[in-house]
């Protein structure tokens, strides 16, 4: 009878422990995922490396299969800066294909918005980036790419 | 002739000060679904494309979905997937509408207007009636627009998440237009 409590209790506290602990590593999942923030975009590796020109044409040929190849893909573009355009508190840049008017323009992630107000039109520079994919504009005629969380490469 | 010259050229400056249509690729709006339950789903979008016609009283806002910034991977994953904005499907959400008291803005002369917009707002793939107010200011030749307004999430399909989400998100727009 004693021997039948003590292998109850044991089942018992081994239940026990076994639910205490999945609580726990739940809870610091949740924790995890609900405290967890993008991290600074100059320390992702680039799944891609583009000259701007090139994105442009490939967005331009077919933007539903470029948005589902880049979308939310960390991308380098390279090229020469056609315009720097204030929003809001910030500053965005632009690398347009001057032949179409389509453009990449890009946003800056905080820590790099008092590097993006030293860029000048003109500059060729290099700029990493979460790219949100590109969509046709019927207010401008033109297909426009846009990059959010973006740092300039050094 | 160098009178009548410097006389064209002073036309034509003032004309491109008052052109007629304004745009901007770097609007920027704000989506606001916070709940006592959860402070997350907040973003901004900086690359909003805008443009007013100022004779026609026309206004038109276009924006890649995707480009709403939220802090939390988490969040910009549900806020762009298939129960929510689904932008595979809909990448773009777009306004077009009118300034309903044209009148009431006098785009030629600098000062601050309180304008009544009149449109039509798609958002994953549904478009429905909106009406709101915008602050216009005019200086020199460029229009700064602002403007506050809610939507009932549920007319545009999207679900309020068991109540995390908020029934009625805040939208706020700012763009400045040469």
């Amino acid at each position: 009878m004693s021997d039948s409590n003590s292998v109850k209790k044991s089942h018992i506290r081994k239940i026990l422990i076994i639910g205490i602990t999945l609580l726990i590593v739940c809870a610091g999942a949740a924790w995890y995922i609900f405290t967890n923030s993008f991290s600074d975009t100059s320390r992702e590796k680039a799944d891609y490396t583009f000259n701007a020109l090139d994105l442009i044409k490939e967005f331009q040929q077919d933007d539903k299969a470029s948005n589902k190849k880049y979308a939310e893909q960390i991308i380098t573009v390279n090229g020469s800066v056609t315009e720097i355009e204030q929003a809001d508190t910030t500053v965005n840049i632009k690398m347009a294909d001057t032949s179409t008017g389509s453009y990449i323009i890009f946003a800056f992630q905080q820590q790099d918005v008092v590097n993006a107000k030293k860029i000048k039109q003109g500059d060729s520079i290099s700029i990493k980036g979460s790219c949100s994919g590109g969509v046709y504009s019927d207010i401008l005629s033109t297909e426009f790419i846009t990059f959010k969380r973006c740092s300039i490469n050094q | 002739m160098k009178k009548t010259t410097l006389i064209i050229a002073l036309g034509m400056m003032t004309g491109a000060a008052f052109a007629q249509k304004k745009t901007t690729t770097s609007a920027a709006v704000n989506f606001d679904a916070t709940t006592s339950l959860d402070a997350l789903p907040k973003a901004e979008n900086k690359t909003v494309v805008a443009a007013i016609d100022t004779k026609a009283g026309t206004v038109a806002f276009e924006a890649v979905v995707k480009s709403f910034s939220f802090g939390n991977p988490m969040m910009q994953e549900h806020f762009n997937g298939p129960k929510w904005m689904d932008s595979e499907k809909f990448p773009k959400a777009s306004f077009k509408g009118n300034i309903t008291n044209l009148p009431a803005v006098n785009f030629a002369t600098d000062g601050n207007y309180k304008a009544s917009i009149e449109g039509d707002l798609t958002l994953h793939g549904v478009t429905k009636p909106v009406k709101t107010t915008a602050v216009i200011t005019v200086n020199g030749g460029a229009v700064t627009a602002k403007s506050d307004f809610t939507i009932n999430a549920a007319d545009y399909g999207l679900s309020d998440s068991g109540g995390k989400v908020a029934k009625e998100p805040k939208i706020s727009v700012v763009a400045e237009l040469k």
